[in-house]
C-alpha cells in the first residue's frame, strides 16, 4: 500500500497539478485575509481567523473535486486499472492508499496557510485555542469532501465528469445546510433533527468558536469511513458490471 | 500451471466466454488465437483476476483465483493489450512501484528491476519519462512490468505490437527463453508469431473452444491431401485434358499466373505418388513445367476453417427455425 501511496503523491507533484491547487487555495485565502484586514476600520467588524476560515470554506470546497477527479477515473481511462486489479493488493488497500495520498496533498495545502496566523502573530495577537479548533474543523470537512470526490471519481472513467459531478456533490453539501435552516424544515421537528445531522457548516461553526464536540468528530470520522466503504463497494461492483 | 474448468462469462444477455476448459503446464507456451471479439481479452482478464467469472474455476499455481486471489495473483505476470503505464513517471520509478505493489521484498527490488531491464534492453531509457518514449519502448516497459516479481505464469496479450522487426525477433527469443521456468499464455492474432513461438495453440471463436492441440496436429487436421501449385507452359486444353484423365488428381483450379504464356493451377492430390505421376505425365506430353510448389496446410488455414464453423451451442432462434421447418413439412404432407 505504501508503494501506491508514494506513486500517487509522485503523480501529484511531478505534474503542476498539486502546485496549482495549492496556489489557488492560497490565492483565495490571501484575498479573504486582505479583505479581513481592510475591514478592521469598521467598528462592527471583528477580525478573526474563524471568519476567514468560514468564508474560505466556500472557495476551497470547490477545489477538492479537482484534486480527487483523477483518482479512479484516470486509471480506467489509461488502462492502468488492470495493473492494480491483477496485482496482489486488495481494493480496500487501493482506496485507502489513494485517500491517504490526496489527504497528504490537502494537508500540505492547509499547512501553507499557517503563514497568515504567523504574520498576524508577529504584528498582533492570535487566539491559539480558536485557531487550532478552526483548523481541526477545516481538516475534518476537507477529508469528508475528499472521500466524496473519490466516490464521484470511482463512478466514471472520465476525469472531467468526475470533477463536474464532484462539484455537484459539493453544492448539495452546501445546500443541505441552507435547507435545514429553512422555515419549512425548522417547523417540522423530525425533519429538523434529521437535516441538522448532515449540516456540516453548523458543525464547523462549533469548531470555529473553539468548541470541540465529540459528536462532531464522530460524525466526520464515521461519514468519511462510510463514504470510503462506498468507494470500495463501487469499485468491487464495477468489476461485475464491466463489459 | 494454470487450470481452467468450464469457464463462462456473461455480460447481461451476451455470452462472452462459453464453457471454456484448458490447462497450461509449466515450461509450455500456449498460443491463444481467435478473431476479434472472440473473448480472448475477457478470458485473460478472468485468469488475472481483473474480472470475476460468471461460473467455472480458474486455478493458478495451485490457488483458486476466486477464493485465494492474493496468492494466485502473486504468481501471475500480466501484459494487457494496452500496457498499463503511468506515463508521467520515469521508467525506473515505475518499475519500482510495480515491484512494491507486487509485494517483492524491499531488499530484492533493485536487483530484480536491474535484471528485468537487462532482459528487455531498456537500461538506456531507465531515467526517462515514460510519456516521451516511443511505442516500442513503451511496449517493452510494459513487458518488463509483467516480469517483475518473478511470476511463475506469464500472460501476454500481443507482446510484439509496435515493435520493429529486429525487436520482434528479440522479444520472441526472450519469450522462448522464459519458457524454461514459466508457463506462458501468448495471445496474438499474428499467426506467424504463434507458429514461431508456441508449442500448443488454442483457437476460440464466439467464446467457444474450437481447437486445442499441438501446432502440427492442427495443421494435419485441416487436410491430409497434398496441395500443389504448378505453373506450366503449354497448350491449355491439353493440360486440362491431362488433369481430367489423371485419377489421383482430386481437384484443380486455375489461378492467375504472373508469367507470360504460362498457366498456373492449384492441384489437390490424393497422395505422394500422385505428384510424381502428374509431373511425369505432363513432361511426357511436352509441357514445360516452370514452377512447382507444395503448399502445406498452415495455421492460417486452420484458423480460417475453425473460426468460421457454426456454433455448437443452439440458440433459441435455432429452435424456432426447427419448429418452423417441422410445421412446413407437416403442412406439405397434409397437402
Amino acid at each position: 500500500m505504501f508503494s501506491l501511496y508514494k506513486k500517487e503523491l509522485q503523480s501529484y507533484f511531478y505534474s503542476a497539478f498539486a502546485y496549482i491547487i495549492c496556489a489557488l487555495f492560497l490565492l483565495a485565502f490571501s484575498l479573504e485575509f486582505a479583505n479581513g484586514i481592510s475591514n478592521i476600520v469598521t467598528p462592527k467588524y471583528t477580525f478573526s481567523f474563524s471568519n476567514i476560515f468560514y468564508n474560505n470554506f466556500f472557495y476551497f470546497i470547490f477545489l477538492i473535486p479537482v484534486l480527487t477527479m483523477r483518482s479512479f477515473a484516470e486509471e480506467r481511462k489509461s488502462g492502468t486499472e488492470t495493473l492494480l486489479l491483477s496485482s496482489p493488493i486488495s481494493i480496500p488497500k487501493i482506496v485507502f492508499g489513494k485517500f491517504l495520498a490526496i489527504a497528504t496533498v490537502f494537508l500540505l495545502m492547509i499547512t501553507l496557510s499557517f503563514v497568515y496566523p504567523l504574520i498576524t502573530a508577529l504584528l498582533g495577537q492570535v487566539y491559539l485555542s480558536s485557531l487550532i479548533c478552526s483548523y481541526i474543523g477545516f481538516v475534518s470537512i476537507g477529508l469528508l469532501c475528499i472521500s466524496i470526490g473519490m466516490l464521484m471519481s470511482s463512478l466514471t472513467d472520465n476525469p472531467i465528469i468526475a470533477a463536474v459531478t464532484g462539484e455537484g456533490a459539493m453544492i448539495v453539501l452546501l445546500f443541505l445546510d441552507r435547507f435545514s435552516q429553512s422555515d419549512m424544515i425548522q417547523s417540522i421537528p423530525l425533519l429538523k433533527s434529521v437535516f441538522s445531522i448532515f449540516s456540516t457548516q453548523t458543525r464547523f461553526n462549533m469548531f470555529s468558536i473553539g468548541i470541540i464536540r465529540l459528536n462532531d468528530l464522530v460524525f466526520f470520522f464515521t461519514s468519511i469511513a462510510v463514504v470510503l466503504a462506498w468507494v470500495v463497494i463501487v469499485n468491487a461492483r464495477r468489476r461485475w458490471n464491466r463489459g | 500451471m494454470v487450470e481452467i474448468k468450464n469457464l463462462t462469462k456473461r455480460f447481461g444477455t451476451i455470452t462472452a466466454v462459453n464453457d471454456l476448459s484448458f490447462t497450461v503446464s509449466d515450461n509450455e507456451i500456449l498460443g491463444f488465437l481467435g478473431p476479434n471479439g472472440a473473448g480472448k481479452t475477457t478470458t485473460m482478464n478472468m485468469i488475472t483476476g481483473c474480472l470475476p467469472p460468471t461460473s467455472g474455476t480458474i486455478i493458478v499455481n495451485g490457488f483458486d483465483i476466486s477464493n485465494n486471489p492474493m496468492e494466485a495473483k502473486k504468481s501471475i505476470g500480466y501484459l494487457p493489450e494496452i500496457p498499463p503505464l503511468y506515463t508521467d513517471m520515469k521508467v525506473y520509478e515505475y518499475l519500482k512501484f510495480v515491484a512494491g505493489i507486487k509485494a517483492v521484498p524491499r531488499s530484492k527490488r533493485n536487483e530484480q528491476i536491474k535484471l528485468v531491464m537487462d532482459r528487455l534492453k531498456i537500461n538506456d531509457v531507465s531515467k526517462r519519462i515514460i510519456k516521451n518514449l516511443s511505442k516500442g519502448y513503451k511496449q517493452r516497459v510494459g513487458f518488463a512490468q509483467a516480469l517483475i516479481g518473478d511470476p511463475k505464469i506469464l500472460i501476454l496479450d500481443e507482446p510484439t505490437v509496435g515493435l520493429d522487426p529486429n525487436q520482434i525477433l528479440e522479444v520472441r527469443k526472450l519469450i522462448k527463453d522464459l519458457k524454461k521456468d514459466h508457463a506462458i499464455i501468448l495471445c496474438s492474432h499474428i499467426l506467424q508469431e504463434i507458429s514461431a513461438v508456441c508449442d500448443k495453440a488454442l483457437i476460440i471463436a464466439k467464446g467457444e473452444l474450437k481447437a486445442l492441440d499441438t501446432l502440427k496436429n492442427l495443421s494435419d487436421r485441416v487436410s491430409s491431401n497434398i496441395a500443389l501449385t504448378i505453373t506450366i507452359d503449354g497448350d491449355k486444353v491439353k493440360i486440362i485434358d491431362i488433369f481430367n484423365n489423371t485419377k489421383s488428381i482430386l481437384d484443380y483450379t486455375e489461378i492467375t499466373s504472373d508469367k507470360p504464356n504460362a498457366y498456373a493451377f492449384k492441384l489437390e492430390l490424393a497422395n505422394d505418388d500422385a505428384r510424381k505421376q502428374t509431373i511425369a505425365k505432363l513432361i511426357s506430353e511436352d509441357c514445360s513445367i516452370l514452377e512447382v510448389q507444395t503448399d502445406q496446410a498452415n495455421l492460417e488455414q486452420v484458423f480460417v476453417k475453425l473460426t468460421k464453423q457454426p456454433s455448437k451451442k443452439r440458440t433459441i432462434y435455432d429452435v424456432f427455425d426447427d419448429i418452423e421447418k417441422n410445421i412446413d413439412s407437416d403442412e406439405n404432407k397434409e397437402a
